[in-house]
């Protein structure tokens, strides 16, 4: 090849390159998504689990859950539908025998991998912060489930027959879902489903609310319990404050 | 001398039979996507841990062999190597079917289709994913003209064509990449994997583009130049080298650092993963063909230049699966330094296998194609007479 081809060539790689991820890195670049705080006076949720209350056997929250948004479970570990997960965990380095409980749930980052993944804004983000998906402009390609760092999006392989809350929708098959934080109870001024009935059987493990209001009950503990997030490392800003992690 | 082309005949006994066993074998995948959208997608092997499986790997290898095609076309058209002429016009039809057959894997694994038209009414440019279906159409609609101004003749267009052909097929490749390289996981996550996908794409789409002139040329008893075929394989073993050094790069970063060499060995010694990268990938996919392409002897015989080709496409095969499955099945570590004990599902590595609906839809994508090739080959004039080389 001449040098005039390789130019030719050169220019036609680089340009070709350039174009193709040109408009989403302006996007990214450009985009005001992940500002530390909303609006003034606006509401930002945010939950702490204090572990250190949970007790290992109870799950009267994932069954409030279940119950509450009418989440897909058939006895297959493979197709049920978890908001919230409970496992256990063990430090291993350094090495801890002791087993703890865990919940592991959407983390409404504040900078949403799964916001930024879905090609049809069918994943998106409240003001208040909240991270949602709109069913029915969903098309199911599962490229928020892939984006998020937290597997924290199960998907609905197989149609849901059961309808325990009319007063709620019941997700078809072909679409994802996770934790909303029950914002159609907090709208309407309730507690999620699964914070009120940890307070209900006595465990106080579950609190949500407003993270720019420093009178609220997250705030308080945040303020007086040293809290961590999950991988704050990848900079997504996880809204879900652990304490005794 | 100038290449002139015809359309087959299509009138034999043998030319019918193909073409009815190929809309036969498309039923069964057609059938599999009506149950899917109609049930659910629990009918793949796909889990709420590996939600992308088979159609996806296939979608991409589509996606490279496309652009990889449309490369060897652009040899006449935009590099002006007239000895490539005869190939360029089987070449942009190949390119266009392999992106058709990419879209058909995409949305027969859509979650759920009938929702398809907010991909239409709804962007979101921060999405890699967003920005590709509109590279994938447009990309579509460019080919379409390249071809139409091949097959009139308009020798002017033809190179304008063919310069804005190749350069959107670099950005749909880069786009797909970024699809992955994109992505906040520890085997996905990469900003080699666009230009590694455009070396793959190259190497995957001239080996198939020289088994797909060989069988051409020699089922219809046309003549062609060996030395055309050789000229070709120069060609592939430079790719072949090119994604090899991307790939080591890439493996050996992943195993350096120690935040990611947990991943890296897995992937380079971890399990199924591991046999199909250093033996197919590796072994068969880039060392063999390497060796063949660089011995002179072996280099200059059509035949061995074959061989090599069915293996390239086999090893770029085996890097696609190895991008896009365990890069998921692999597990995010969302807990540094300790284990999760017990759950309610499966932590630690994820198995997949693909189903039988699934691998059915796979033959269906591949049975579409093949039947608007073979009807292509009668509709247009795609064939060369002949192929030499004149200078």
């Amino acid at each position: 090849m001449d040098r005039r081809g390789f130019l030719k060539t050169a220019g036609v790689l680089s340009a070709g390159a350039a174009c193709a991820y040109g408009l989403p890195l302006l996007c990214a670049g450009t985009s005001s998504r992940g500002a530390p705080e909303g609006p003034p006076g606006t509401r930002k949720w945010g939950m702490v689990i204090d572990l250190t209350r949970c007790r290992p056997d109870c799950t009267a929250c994932l069954e409030a859950c279940r119950k509450e948004n009418n989440v897909a479970f058939f006895g297959d570990a493979r197709w049920d539908v978890h908001l919230i997960r409970k496992v256990k965990i063990r430090r291993t380095y350094p090495a801890v025998s002791a087993e703890k409980p865990m919940l592991l749930l959407c983390n409404q980052c504040d900078r949403p991998p799964c916001v930024q993944a879905c090609p049809v804004k069918a994943t998106f983000q409240r003001e208040d912060g909240v991270v949602l998906v709109d069913q029915h402009r969903c098309i199911g390609c599962r490229y928020c489930m892939i984006a998020c760092p937290y597997n924290a999006r199960d998907f609905n392989f197989k149609e849901n027959r059961e309808w325990p809350n009319k007063d709620r929708p019941r997700s078809s098959h072909g679409v994802p879902q996770s934790c909303t934080f029950c914002v159609h109870r907090l709208d309407v001024g309730q507690e999620p489903a699964c914070v009120a009935a940890c307070k209900k059987v006595g465990a106080n493990v579950l609190a949500v609310g407003d993270l720019n209001d420093p009178g609220s009950d997250v705030s308080r503990l945040i303020a007086t319990h040293p809290v961590q997030g999950l991988r704050e490392d990848l900079g997504t800003r996880p809204k879900v404050y652990y304490i005794g992690l | 001398m100038e290449a002139s082309f015809e359309r087959v005949e299509g009138k034999s006994a043998q030319y019918w039979l193909l073409l009815g066993a190929l809309a036969a074998l498309t039923l069964p995948g057609i059938f599999s996507t009506y149950l899917m959208e109609g049930r659910g997608l629990y009918l793949s092997g796909m889990t709420n841990r590996v939600p992308w499986g088979l159609q996806i790997v296939l979608a991409v290898f589509y996606i490279g062999a496309s652009a990889g095609s449309l490369v060897i076309s652009s040899l006449y058209g935009v590099f002006g190597k007239k000895e490539y002429k005869p190939f360029a016009r089987v070449a942009v039809y190949l390119a266009l079917l392999f992106l058709v057959a990419a879209l058909l894997s995409i949305l027969t694994d859509l979650g759920r289709l009938d929702n398809l038209s907010s991909s239409f009414s709804h962007f979101n440019f921060l999405s890699m994913l967003s920005i590709n279906p509109f590279l994938y159409n447009m990309y579509i609609l460019i080919c379409m003209v390249y071809l139409w101004a091949m097959l009139r003749e308009k020798e002017k267009l033809v190179r304008v064509m063919a310069l804005v052909a190749v350069l959107w097929a670099i950005a749909v490749h880069s786009g797909t990449g970024a699809i992955f390289g994109f992505v906040p996981r520890e085997l996905y996550q990469s900003p080699l994997l666009p230009p590694s996908f455009i070396a793959a794409a190259l190497s995957s789409g001239t080996a198939l583009m020289i088994l797909v002139i060989l069988g051409l040329f020699r089922l219809t008893g046309r003549p062609l130049d060996d030395q055309l075929v050789v000229r070709l394989g120069r060609l592939l073993a430079v790719f072949v080298l090119v994604v090899a050094c991307l790939l080591y790069i890439e493996n050996a970063y992943r195993v350096y650092l120690a935040a990611s060499r947990e991943a890296g060995v897995y992937l380079l010694f971890g399990g199924f993963q591991s046999v199909v990268f250093w033996g197919g990938m590796v072994l068969l996919g880039s060392l063999v063909p390497a060796v063949i392409l660089f011995t002179p002897r072996t280099a200059g015989q059509v035949r061995w230049i074959v061989v090599s080709s069915a293996l390239v496409v086999f090893g770029v095969l085996c890097e696609r699966y190895l991008i896009v499955i365990p890069g998921q099945a692999h597990p995010a570590d969302l807990l540094p330094n300790m284990e999760i004990t017990s759950s309610v599902w499966e932590e630690g590595v994820a198995a997949y296998s693909a189903s039988l609906p699934e691998v059915l839809q796979a033959i269906g994508v591949v049975a579409i194609i093949g039947f608007l090739f073979v009807l292509g080959l009668r509709l247009f004039r795609l064939l060369p007479t002949e192929a030499r080389i004149c200078e």
